[in-house]
């Protein structure tokens, strides 16, 4: 088990060492498409394997790996292997229009698998310094993701993602001591005091005031990450400014990757001080994000910053429903990260393509996506009533979860207000798409430039759609019937927690 | 670990390099002048990096000796010269006119923080075992001032030191915990730093070669 935690973190980096030995852009693309989908394999085969066994536990502490981190692996994962498919064909394209240098085009690829290997090495570790470390490390090699282009706008929004992402996780580092503060009275040998399992263990015997501000600090420096608000304002930007595909990687796994850290210290400080305190905080936070998230949706410009929002709002839905907590809150938020993230992705890898042919970000300029692409505009159309939790895809069985955990768990003013606010989402949401796909295309669109459009291939113009459609039958599966061995590790990780 | 208790001559020490840590937060704070900021970062990092040597001494462990003569070379040394030569000097930084808020009154709201982090991390209030307690609130009243200063601070330089700043606080922290955080994830940390101020020096000057002046309240672009 332990060669296959290294494989899955190793996979990625395929893609940057070929850059880095200075193969062209398409063979680095293809290198690391390839070498995340070894990835994926290797995070479906830990998750299937370790079902029914005791954690991985190795060198010293630092690899840590029950159900829910096979989870997360497998949804980073995922969603790496998808985003890896869809860069070849964004960034060939990209280079084809004169967007980006050869140059340019390798540095992504170099950046796009440590990246990615940062993200799924953070989920293996069981040591808390350690999980700091590579989640600041991640937000470095991302924000050169998102600065790729060079403009002052992409510099503008790495400058804000990088300072605003490395304060909120040095602020988590601060509350990740203050764990270790609160630990102090326990005689644990050195090295086991910071990791997961052991202060699970003790959690009963840790100093509730510690522990309590430990917590706080957590939600708000790793929620930082998360993007929720108040700390989201890196996040539209961020999201806006970077590569369609590295927009996926940021909104479909690193917002997880974040919400796991918070779900770790959740573990811990619900034995620890008991369950009122945690979920207080993250009900606050959740329904702030779901409201800030809801009202910017309204506004309709750049239709990238409208799918960051819905990450704000689908994020602060995950933290009310860890909030309203019980076995249904649990199941429907770990559900809901799933099939957030496989929706997200096939809206931003969708939305790449759109601005390959309009050459524009702004909704305005997007007319007639039906009739100039058919594929794009269907998968972005579907896609976009997938993430509004419409039937029969999985998000609709997921809202719907954490919807009667709440009613469950809490008044039914809460779980209405949620309903209520979805509603919202989905006028705001659908008003802005539909408007999209549907109309009058310009002439010179209609009229199309050709089978392959701005891609130098078929090659290239197959790995733009095929990782929406495969995201989408992915979703559709979700909707209608849970794999038994998914069911069953999430079932495992609510054991775990 | 006894060797740390408040009356002992390293725990004296380590509570005087905390005050004076504090203090030159403070005072980067109350200043007005990039040249200022990355000197009072540059002495904080030095007096952070003897802290760290009273610690090792106190301990008697070699890893936290290794991590005291970094913190001198790469946060007390490399950082402030690189700031210096590539930032401030390349792009003619002297005064900062970017402040939203007067100097006086950062200050005040300075010293309103400091009594905060007291209130809520004093001594008495932190489980027994604690070695060095009494650097826990100087740690965060550190924290909060760097934050502070990167929220009155509208400069992109500016907010870097900021930044840097929340992280001598957290390090001033860890130092009591040294027992615990083992030599590779203090390694990590360090890199993570180091990383973060390389790639920050390039999106500044990227910044400011195309905006002409970086200064965030120009970054208008985006918003909303």
């Amino acid at each position: 088990m332990t060669a296959l935690a290294f494989i899955i973190i190793v996979g990625p980096l395929a893609g940057t060492i070929a850059a880095a030995v200075g193969a062209p852009g398409r063979i680095a693309g293809w290198a690391g498409a390839s070498g995340a989908c070894v990835t994926l394999g290797a995070a479906i085969w830990l998750l299937v394997g370790q079902l029914h066994r005791a954690p991985v536990r190795g060198l010293g502490g630092f690899l840590y790996l029950d159900s829910l981190s096979c989870f997360f692996l497998l949804t980073v994962a995922l969603v790496t292997a998808l985003a890896a498919v869809g860069s070849v064909g964004y960034l060939s394209a990209e280079e084809a229009a004169g967007q980006l240098t050869g140059f340019q085009v390798r540095l992504y690829f170099i950046f796009f698998g440590i990246f990615a290997a940062l993200m799924l090495a953070s989920l293996e570790t069981g040591n808390l310094g350690l999980l700091f470390v590579l989640i600041e490390a991640s937000t470095l090699a991302s924000a050169a993701l998102v600065g790729l282009e060079g403009k002052a706008s992409s510099l503008e929004a790495a400058w804000k993602y990088v300072i605003i992402s490395s304060l909120g996780v040095t602020i988590a580092l601060a509350g990740t001591l203050f764990l270790f503060y609160s630990a102090s009275a326990l005689h644990l040998a050195p090295n086991l005091r910071l990791t997961w399992p052991y202060l699970f263990a003790h959690a009963h015997a840790l100093a509730p005031g510690s522990l309590r501000l430990a917590f706080l600090l957590a939600v708000v420096g790793y929620g930082t990450k998360v993007g929720l608000a108040p700390m989201h304002t890196w996040l539209p930007d961020a999201h806006a400014e970077a590569p369609s595909p590295a927009s996926a990687m940021l909104s479909a796994a690193l917002l997880n990757t974040g919400m796991y850290a918070i779900i770790r210290f959740l573990a811990i400080t619900k034995v620890g001080v008991g369950a009122d305190f945690p979920r207080t905080v993250l009900l606050v936070f959740g329904f702030l994000s779901v409201v800030i998230g809801v009202l910017f949706m309204v506004r309709r410009g750049n239709f990238k910053r409208l799918f960051a929002y819905s990450s704000v709002e689908h994020m602060g839905i995950i933290a009310v429903a860890l909030g309203f907590g019980g076995v249904l809150g649990l199941y429907g938020a770990l559900l809901h990260t799933l099939n957030h993230a496989i929706a997200k992705a096939v809206l931003f890898l969708s939305s790449g393509d759109v601005s390959l042919r309009y050459r524009t970000r702004e909704a305005l300029g997007v007319r007639g996506l039906l009739a100039v692409v058919p594929l794009t505009g269907g998968a972005l159309m579907l896609g976009s009533f997938a993430v509004l939790g419409s039937p029969p895809f999985g998000l609709f069985l997921s809202e719907l979860t954490i919807v009667r955990a709440g009613f469950a768990a809490a008044s039914p003013v809460l779980p209405l207000l949620l309903l209520l606010l979805l509603a919202v989402a989905f006028i705001a949401f659908a008003r802005t798409t539909t408007g999209m796909a549907t109309g009058e295309p310009e002439p010179a669109l209609a009229a199309g430039p050709g089978k392959a459009g701005p891609y130098p291939g078929r090659a290239a113009r197959l790995t733009a759609i095929a990782p929406a459609a495969v995201g989408l039958a992915a979703l559709l599966v979700l909707g209608l019937w849970i794999p038994a061995g998914l069911s069953a590790a999430i079932t495992h990780s609510i054991g775990v927690l | 670990m006894q060797s740390l208790s408040a009356t002992s001559m390293a725990g004296i020490l380590l509570d005087l390099s905390g005050v004076l840590i504090l203090l030159l937060a403070f005072a980067c704070l109350g200043s007005k002048l990039f040249n200022r900021y990355v000197a009072y970062y540059g002495a904080q990092s030095i007096v952070l990096s003897f802290a760290a040597a009273v610690a090792a001494y106190a301990f008697a462990s070699p890893e936290l000796w290794i991590l005291a003569v970094a913190t001198l070379a790469i946060k007390g040394i490399a950082i402030p010269v690189a700031a210096r030569r590539l930032l401030i000097r390349r792009l003619d930084l002297k005064r900062d006119a970017a402040l939203s808020t007067g100097l006086s009154t950062s200050l005040i709201v300075g010293g309103g923080l400091t009594a905060f982090a007291y209130l809520v991390t004093r001594p008495q209030l932190l489980p027994h075992g604690v070695v060095a307690a009494a650097v826990v609130p100087l740690s965060t009243a550190v924290i909060l001032l760097g934050a502070l200063a990167m929220v009155v601070r509208r400069h992109t330089v500016a907010q870097l030191i900021g930044w840097l700043i929340v992280e001598n606080g957290v390090f001033l922290g860890a130092i009591t915990l040294v027992a615990t955080f083992p030599f590779i994830v203090e390694a990590g940390i360090f890199l993570d730093i180091v990383a973060g101020v390389l790639i920050m020096l390039v999106f500044v000057s990227g910044l400011t070669r195309q905006l002409a002046s970086a200064s965030a309240p120009e970054l208008r672009e985006l918003h909303g």
